[in-house]
């Protein structure tokens, strides 16, 4: 509840042209928008689009109606943002045929975010905002709309196909 | 409860999410915030619009204006002419001297000393003032039809005809007039600088286009066409720069040295220039003009970064009439009814 007000107060000052109170919802929001975009599209595309969103967001937030729904709003702009991508980009693979031997760091982490990738959209999403984006269950909540038993299921029923999936990746 | 850990990081650690949380860490955002572009304040688009309402009464005066000039008593011309009037030195039509008017039919040439200049009166369609060491050609004048060729020097061209009725051939490049004043300067070697100071004029060469509005320069060189347009007010290092990138031979860390001075010396007005840039530059060249021009003007809906790298036309198109610089499905209308030909 503190969260929303202070966004909405921020939300306010960015509409009458404040950049620096728009630069400190960046600060907040930044790695839910990154988060949402990398459990949909591939990684090297992420950046730009985190971006690309931001842009948006400034241009149109005078519609923004109700400011204290501002992560909810920017989350929905950037799920938007996402689908669209995928729409024009050709499929590509997140993980390369071959990848160098001593990279076997990268290689690692390609083959979890994969496997994260994987799941089912409301569980890849919250895990990775949770994994890889390191937010709390309940910041999550906060940020993206959801409620914190959504949240909650979401990231237990990930959590649990993704054991599934590494554990048969690792034992074939 | 290991729930815990994974709610909120507290409680007992699992080591699973523990390392997952390590291999996935390369992946987290890191990219600081982009520069968000001014946003006008309530005062600022209240002043805005007061400019756009001067703005709209200064140009109601101004056909008015030109209405009137155009109602005048038109001085006798033929069908298949131009009248010429001088207004220093001795003008030649071919060889010979043309006394206080003559006739420029179509074919002839008509020239100018370092001592001599003459005005054209376009039909009823506009004037041409042709400055001193100019040579010029009548190529074509019909109704609504009307086409020159300056070969060298410099004329100043007030049109009042309907856009795309008056076009101009230089060596380099087809100037299209869309109601608008300008001067095109031709050098010897056949390179052409063109000055707007009312209205548009486009300008055109094998496919290569430039949109040129009031307050704009646009530079062209033989066998190159039209450079890239930019705004007289524009800084002298993006001036410097966009030069060297259009017409010179330069190694690629040199472009990238020129390119990188543009975007850096790129203000909100000067996004159309990028604009052209977007299309010119090179594949490996486009992701920072397209970054620049979308920090400057961001991209409507309907144009994705994916698009516009890839040059598609539509895309630019829209994201063209986000620059407040009118419609440019407008000017494309005027420049098919004309084909390129050489003066």
């Amino acid at each position: 509840m503190v969260e929303s007000a202070e966004d909405a107060s921020l939300v306010g000052a960015a509409c009458d042209g404040d950049r620096a109170a728009f630069g400190q919802l960046y600060e907040r929001y930044a790695r839910v928008v990154h988060g949402i975009l990398l459990s949909r599209v591939p990684s090297e595309d992420v950046d730009d689009l985190v971006q690309d969103v931001f842009l948006n967001a400034w241009r149109r937030l005078r519609t923004l109606r109700d400011h204290k729904a501002f992560g909810a709003w920017l989350a929905a702009i950037a799920r938007n943002r996402a689908a669209d991508h995928h729409h024009r980009s050709a499929v590509r693979e997140e993980l390369p045929e071959e990848l160098p031997a001593e990279d076997r760091e990268q290689s690692e982490a390609l083959a979890v975010l994969t496997a994260v990738k994987s799941l089912p959209e409301a569980y890849r999403e919250t895990l990775i905002l949770r994994l890889v984006e390191g937010l709390s269950g309940a910041e999550i909540a906060a940020r993206t709309g959801l409620t914190h038993g959504s949240v909650r299921v979401n990231l237990h029923r990930g959590m649990q196909q993704l054991r599934e999936k590494l554990g048969k990746g690792n034992n074939p | 409860m290991k729930d815990d850990y994974l709610w909120d990081g507290s409680g007992e650690p699992d080591s699973e999410i523990q390392r997952l949380e390590s291999v996935l860490a390369r992946y987290r955002h890191s990219r600081p915030a982009p520069q968000f572009p001014e946003r006008l304040t309530a005062w600022a688009r209240w002043r805005t619009r007061l400019f756009r309402v001067s703005l709209a009464a200064a140009t109601a005066a101004l056909v008015i204006v030109v209405v009137r000039f155009a109602r005048r008593p038109i001085p006798p011309s033929g069908q298949t002419g131009w009248q010429v009037r001088r207004l220093a030195g001795a003008p030649k039509i071919g060889d010979a001297p043309v006394g206080e008017t003559a006739q420029l039919a179509v074919g002839q040439w008509l020239e100018t000393d370092d001592a001599s200049r003459a005005n054209v009166f376009v039909g009823t369609s506009g004037k041409v003032e042709i400055d001193s060491d100019t040579r010029i050609r009548l190529v074509e004048t019909r109704p609504s039809h009307h086409r020159l060729a300056l070969a060298q020097g410099t004329i100043h061209a007030m049109i009042w005809a309907p856009p795309g009725q008056f076009v101009v051939d230089i060596p380099s490049a087809m100037a299209v007039d869309l109601g608008c004043a300008y001067t095109l300067h031709v050098d010897d070697k056949g390179a052409g600088l063109l000055r707007v100071t009312f209205g548009w004029v486009g300008f055109e060469f094998k496919g290569r286009e430039s949109f040129i509005p009031a307050g704009a320069v646009c530079a062209t060189q033989p066998g190159v066409g039209p450079g890239t347009p930019y705004f007289a007010d524009a800084s002298a290092g993006l001036r410097d720069a966009l030069a060297k990138l259009d017409f010179e031979q330069s190694s690629a860390s040199e472009r990238v040295a020129s390119l990188k001075v543009i975007l850096a010396e790129s203000r909100k007005r000067d996004a159309f220039t990028l604009w052209h840039l977007l299309s010119r530059v090179g594949p490996a060249e486009r992701e920072p003009v397209y970054r620049r021009l979308a920090a400057l003007v961001f991209p409507p809906h309907g144009v994705t970064r994916e698009g516009a790298l890839q040059g598609d036309r539509r895309m630019l198109n829209l994201w063209w009439d986000e620059l407040g610089l009118g419609d440019i499905n407008w000017w494309r209308e005027w420049e098919r009814a004309w084909p390129q030909q050489s003066p």
